[in-house]
C-alpha cells in the first residue's frame, strides 16, 4: 500500500516549478525540514508521457497566513498581542517548501517537476535520489558510510564513492567549519575508520598519514573512546564496526635535549608506540628550500646548495687542499667548510673554491647551520636518521606525525619531506600500499589564500591537482573554507562542512547555497555535517556516530604526559625500547661520565641498525673511554734569597 | 474544464453565439437585498429599545460556520437570449478545541440556466450529456435581454440558498452537544434553522429595517461591544418566528452607520447577552482584507476562501484587460 502524500507541488506564475526546483505545500505539524529528502510522484494523471519521479532536496520553507498586512493583526488584536494570541480561531497559515531537484527519472527528456504529490523519502529513495545505486550495489561496490540521513523519522546510511574520494575519477576532501562545534577531527577519525573497513579490496590497499598539528588532537587513535548507545545504533545501520585503529604508528621528533620526545602521548603505558622522527643532512638538504626563505636562497646560493647536493653528499670528496672528506651529517659538512674556508686562506687563493663565491659559501653554511638549532630534536647535527618506514606502508596503517610542538620551520620541513617521500614512493609503485590519505588540519595555514607562494603550498597544490592520479590523497581541514587557496579547495572532490560562522557563509563561496541551507549551516549541531560528493546534485545533511577512539583531550586525562626524563633514564628508556632484556644499569655504567652528544649518537646507531647484541653495539658506537689524565704535582721551588725580616 | 469545452463547443455548433460576460457579483457575492415585507416585531427583552453593553464570553467549545458562494457566466446567446452557467457551493466547517476550523460538509451544483427557448432538444441533449443540470429561470420568459439576466442572477441566488439550506439542515444533524451552528445570512430561510437552540443566523447586510423612529436610531448607533434588546421577528422571508438583536464589533465613529453592525437572529429565548458575548470575540482575527472586514466573522471568511480555492476558475472575470495590446 502506498503511503499518503505529506505535500503536493504547487507552482505559480511566480513560483513555477523548473526542472531545478520545485516548490510544495505541507501540513503544519509535518516532519520536513531543511535537508530533508523528498519524492514527487507525477501519478495516474500523467497526460500520456508516463509516470515521472522527481527527487528533491527541501532548500527552502516558508510559512505565512492570509494576513494581508500585519497592521490587520494588530487592529483585531487592538493593540494588545495577548488578544491575538487568545483569538478564537487560528488563521490559515502555510507551510510551503522549496526543494531543489536531485534526480528526475526517466533523466530524459528532462522536464519542469509536475505538480504531482510529495512523499517523504524513503531507504531506497534516498539511495535513488543520491545515485547511490551505481555504486553501493554491483559485482565491485565501492561505497565508503560518511553517515546518516536523518529526516522525518528516517536514518538511511548515506555512501561516498570510494573512486570519488580516494580516486581515480575524482579524489581530496575538504572539511571546513568552525573550532570545537564543527567536529572536523571527529568526522576524518570517523571517516578513516570507515574508509580502511570498506575500501574494496579490488581497489588495492590504502593507508593514512595524519600530521597531528594541535595539541593531543590524534594521538590516542589506537585507544577505544567512549560511545553511547546512540552511537553503536548509528554504527550498527552503517555497517562499521565501531574499534580503534588497529595498526597505528605514532612518530615524534625529540625535544632539545636530543632523548626525551617532544609529544604529550609520554604516558608510561603507551610511551612505546612512538617512534623518534629525527632527520640528517642528507634528509633535509633536499629540502632547503623549505627551510631558507627567498631572501636568503638566491640563484647563487641555490647553485651551491645542489653542487653539495650533487657532489659532496655522501660521497668520497677531495675539497681541493689536500683533505678528503665524506659529508653524511652536518658536523661532517661544517668539517669541509672549515677546510675550504682553511684551505683558500693557507693557500691564498682568492675568494672562490670550485666556481663559488666564498661570500655564498659563508651563506649557506651560516643558514644551514642555522637549521640543526632551530629545528633542534628533529635534525640532527651528526646523528643518524630515524624516519617513517618507506617502502614499507602496510595496508590499513595509519601513520600519525604529531608535529603539534615544533617550530613552525620544523611543521614545514616535516610536512613538505614526508609529503614529497609518499609522491615518489607512490609515482614508483614502491610506497607498499595503493593509496595514502594524508589528513592535514589548519589548511589555511599551509596552502592559504594569499600570501607567499611557499614550497609547501605549491606541493598542496600540486597534490590537489595531480595526486589522484598517483593515489595520493588529501584530506584537508581548516576553520574558514575561503581563506585557503581556491585550487585546493576547489579540487577535493568531496566537501563537508561542520557548523560555520555567519561571517565565512557571507563570503562569496557559498552564494549557492539558500539563506534557509545557511542558516542551517550555522547552527549545526555536533556530529551533524553537509556533505557534497560528486554523485550528489545537491549537498545533503548527514549526522555521523562519534569515532571510536579516544579524544585527545580523553586521552590525555586517561594517560597524562610523563615528565621528562632525566638523560640517564631517557637513554636507557630508547634502549629498552630496542631490547627489552638488557639491564637499565649495564646501560647507565657504560654512559655515565660520557658526553651527551656522544650518547645521543650512539643510541642513535643502535636504533637504526638494531643489531643482535644491543649493548655490544652500543659499547662500540660509544668508543673507548679516554681515562683523565691526573694533574701533576708542582713542586716548590724556594726563593734564591728568602728576605726573613721582611717585614710585610 | 476539458469537459465544459466540449459541451460548449457542441453548443456553439448547434448555433448559439458565444459569449463571456462574467457579472460583478460573480467575483464575490454581493449582498442580496434583504427586504422583509409584511415582517412584524415585537420587543421581548425590554419595554423599549434599549443598548446592553456586552461582556466578553468565551466561545462554546464546537462551533460550526455555513457559508456558500455563487459564481456565474453568460457563455452563449441564443438570439438575444442568454445562456449562463452557474456554479454554487456551500460548506461546513467546524471550530474544535484546536481552534482551526475543519471541514465536516461540502456541497457543489453547476447548472446551467437558460431560457426555455434556447434550449432547443439538440443544444439540452448537448448539456445533458455531461450531467449539468438544467434550469430555467423562474421569472419567466422575459424578451429583453436585461431582464433575463436579472433573472438568470436571482435563478443563481436561489440555487445557493438552497444548497446552503440544505447543508444547513444536515449540519444540525451532526451537531454535538453544546456544540453552535452559525450561518452567514437569515436564519428564519429554514424553520429546522430558526427552531434549533444552537443555530445562529449572523446578516451583515441591512437592507431590512425591522425598526424605525428612535428604535431605528438607537439600534444603528449602538457602541461598539453593545447590542440592542432582543426583538421578535415574524413573516418577512421566514415562516417561523425568531429573535433578533442588533451587535456592533467595530466603533463606527468616523465610518458609517452600518460599520462593523451585526444582526444576529436565533430560535426565540436563546441567551442574547452570552451569544453576544462570544459573537464580539469573533471579531479577532480580523478577516482583512476582505472589504467587509468588519462584519464579516473570520470563520465565515474562512469557510468562503476554502469554498473560493475550491471553485472552478473559469466563471471568473480575467483579470487581464480584454483590450488588445498595443505594444509600447
Amino acid at each position: 500500500m502506498r503511503a499518503a502524500p505529506i505535500g503536493r507541488v504547487v507552482a505559480t506564475e511566480l513560483k513555477p516549478a523548473t526542472p531545478h526546483q520545485f516548490h510544495f505545500w505541507t501540513a503544519t505539524e509535518t516532519s520536513i525540514g531543511i535537508g530533508a529528502i523528498v519524492r514527487v510522484e507525477e501519478g495516474g494523471g500523467g497526460k500520456g508521457e508516463g509516470e515521472r519521479v522527481v527527487y528533491g532536496v527541501v532548500t527552502d520553507g516558508f510559512a505565512y497566513s492570509d494576513l494581508a498586512t500585519p497592521l490587520h493583526d494588530v487592529i483585531g488584536a487592538e493593540g494588545d498581542p495577548a488578544r491575538a494570541a487568545a483569538a478564537p480561531t487560528v488563521r490559515q497559515e502555510i507551510r510551503l517548501w522549496t526543494a531543489a531537484v536531485l534526480r528526475q527519472i526517466p533523466e530524459e527528456p528532462l522536464q519542469p517537476v509536475p505538480l504531482g504529490g510529495v512523499h517523504m523519502a524513503s531507504d531506497a529513495d534516498v539511495a535513488q535520489a543520491l545515485r547511490m545505486d551505481t555504486y553501493v550495489h554491483g559485482a565491485k561496490p565501492t561505497a565508503i558510510p560518511v553517515g546518516l540521513y536523518t529526516s522525518g523519522g528516517l536514518e538511511s546510511p548515506v555512501y561516498l564513492d570510494a573512486d570519488f574520494l580516494v580516486g581515480p575519477e575524482a579524489a581530496h576532501l575538504n572539511i571546513s567549519g568552525v573550532s570545537g562545534l564543527a567536529t572536523k577531527t571527529s568526522a576524518v577519525e570517523f571517516l578513516l575508520g570507515s574508509i580502511f573497513q570498506h575500501f574494496p579490496a579490488h581497489r588495492g590497499k590504502v593507508a593514512a598519514v595524519c600530521f597531528n598539528v594541535k595539541g593531543p588532537d590524534l594521538l590516542f587513535l589506537d585507544q577505544p573512546g567512549q560511545l553511547q548507545d546512540e552511537d553503536r545504533r548509528r554504527y550498527a545501520r552503517l555497517g562499521v564496526e565501531p574499534v580503534p585503529f588497529a595498526q597505528v604508528h605514532f612518530y615524534a621528533p625529540f625535544k632539545a635535549d636530543g632523548v626525551n620526545l617532544n609529544t604529550l602521548r609520554t604516558h608510561p603505558d603507551l610511551a612505546d608506540a612512538v617512534e623518534p622522527l629525527v632527520w640528517g643532512l642528507t634528509e633535509v638538504l633536499d629540502f632547503a628550500e623549505v627551510l631558507l626563505n627567498r631572501d636568503d636562497i638566491d640563484a647563487k646560493a641555490d647553485a651551491f646548495i645542489d653542487f653539495l647536493s650533487d657532489r659532496v653528499v655522501r660521497r668520497d670528496f677531495d675539497d681541493g687542499f689536500g683533505g678528503q672528506h665524506r659529508v653524511e651529517t652536518f658536523a661532517d659538512l661544517e668539517r669541509l667548510f672549515r677546510g675550504i674556508f682553511d684551505g683558500l686562506e693557507l693557500a691564498s687563493r682568492g675568494d672562490i673554491w670550485r666556481t663559488h663565491h666564498i661570500a655564498t659559501i659563508r651563506k649557506v653554511r651560516n643558514r644551514l647551520g642555522n637549521v640543526s638549532t632551530r629545528c633542534k630534536g628533529l635534525v640532527t647535527d651528526d646523528g643518524p636518521a630515524s624516519d617513517l618506514p618507506w617502502g614499507q606502508f602496510a595496508d590499513r596503517t595509519v601513520h600519525v606525525i604529531d608535529v603539534a610542538n615544533v617550530d613552525p620551520l620544523g611543521q614545514d620541513l616535516v610536512f613538505a619531506r614526508v609529503v614529497s617521500k609518499l609522491r615518489e614512493h607512490l609515482e614508483r609503485r614502491d610506497l607498499g600500499v595503493d593509496a595514502v590519505v594524508v589528513f592535514v588540519d589548519e589548511l589555511n595555514k599551509y596552502a592559504p589564500a594569499d600570501g607567499p607562494e611557499t614550497y609547501v603550498k605549491k606541493m598542496l597544490l600540486d597534490i590537489s591537482e595531480r595526486g589522484r592520479y598517483l593515489g595520493l590523497v588529501l584530506f584537508g581541514a581548516e576553520q574558514f573554507r575561503s581563506q585557503v587557496h581556491r585550487r585546493v579547495v576547489g579540487n577535493a572532490g568531496t566537501q563537508v562542512f561542520g557548523r560555520m560562522d555567519a561571517d565565512e557563509l557571507a563570503t562569496p563561496g557559498y552564494q549557492v547555497l539558500s539563506p534557509a541551507t545557511k542558516i542551517k549551516l550555522a547552527t549545526l549541531p555536533i556530529g551533524e555535517l553537509m556533505v557534497r560528493h560528486p554523485h550528489f546534485t545537491q549537498p545533503i545533511f548527514v549526522r555521523f556516530p562519534r569515532p571510536p577512539v579516544l579524544r585527545g583531550r580523553d586521552g590525555v586525562e586517561r594517560f597524562p604526559p610523563a615528565p621528562d626524563l632525566p638523560f640517564e633514564e631517557a637513554v636507557v628508556r630508547q634502549l629498552l625500547r630496542v631490547a627489552p632484556a638488557i639491564r637499565p644499569n649495564q646501560i647507565k655504567d657504560l654512559i655515565a661520565g660520557r658526553e651527551e652528544q656522544d650518547v645521543r649518537r650512539a643510541v642513535g646507531a643502535v636504533r637504526r641498525e638494531r643489531p643482535g647484541d644491543i649493548l655490544a653495539l652500543f659499547r662500540k658506537r660509544l668508543g673507548g673511554r679516554v681515562a683523565p689524565e691526573a694533574a701533576r704535582e708542582r713542586t716548590a721551588v724556594p726563593p734564591l734569597n728568602p728576605i726573613a725580616e721582611e717585614p710585610y | 474544464m476539458s469537459g465544459r469545452r466540449d459541451w460548449l463547443a457542441g453548443l456553439y455548433a448547434a448555433g448559439v453565439t458565444p459569449a463571456s460576460f462574467v457579472p460583478d457579483a460573480s467575483v464575490g457575492r454581493a449582498s442580496e437585498r434583504d427586504e422583509a415585507p409584511g415582517a412584524e416585531i415585537e420587543l421581548v427583552e425590554d419595554a423599549e429599545l434599549a443598548v446592553h453593553p456586552v461582556a466578553p464570553g468565551p466561545p462554546p467549545a464546537g462551533v460550526a460556520f455555513l457559508d456558500g458562494i455563487q459564481q456565474w457566466k453568460v457563455i452563449g446567446y441564443d438570439g438575444v437570449l442568454p445562456i449562463a452557467v452557474a456554479y454554487v457551493a456551500a460548506a461546513v466547517r467546524r471550530r474544535g478545541p484546536d481552534r482551526r476550523p475543519h471541514t465536516v460538509d461540502w456541497e457543489e451544483r453547476e447548472l446551467v440556466i437558460a431560457p426555455p427557448a434556447a434550449l432547443r432538444p439538440d443544444r439540452r441533449a448537448a448539456i445533458e450529456a455531461l450531467g449539468l443540470e438544467v434550469v430555467p429561470p423562474a421569472e419567466g420568459t422575459a424578451a429583453q435581454p436585461g431582464q433575463l439576466l436579472e433573472a438568470l442572477r436571482r435563478e443563481v441566488h436561489r440555487a445557493r440558498l438552497s444548497l446552503e439550506k440544505a447543508l444547513g439542515e444536515r449540519a444540525l444533524d451532526r451537531l454535538g452537544g453544546g456544540e453552535w451552528l452559525v450561518v452567514d445570512g437569515q436564519l428564519s430561510v429554514s424553520a429546522l434553522l430558526a427552531r434549533h437552540p444552537r443555530a445562529l443566523g449572523v446578516i451583515k447586510s441591512h437592507g431590512a429595517q425591522f425598526l424605525e423612529g428612535r428604535h431605528l436610531e438607537r439600534a444603528l448607533t449602538i457602541p461598539a461591544s453593545h447590542r440592542t434588546s432582543v426583538f421578535r421577528v415574524r413573516g418577512g422571508h421566514g415562516r417561523t418566528a425568531v429573535d433578533s438583536w442588533y451587535l456592533r464589533l467595530w466603533p463606527w465613529e468616523g465610518n458609517d452607520l452600518h460599520y462593523g453592525l451585526l444582526r444576529i437572529e436565533a430560535r426565540p429565548s436563546v441567551d442574547a447577552a452570552a451569544v453576544s458575548g462570544w459573537l464580539a470575540g469573533e471579531r479577532t482575527p480580523l478577516a482583512a482584507p476582505d472589504a467587509r472586514f468588519d462584519r464579516l466573522l473570520y470563520p465565515i471568511h474562512d469557510v468562503e476562501n476554502y469554498l473560493r480555492s475550491r471553485a472552478p476558475r473559469d466563471l471568473l472575470a480575467s483579470p487581464a484587460s480584454r483590450l488588445p495590446r498595443t505594444g509600447t
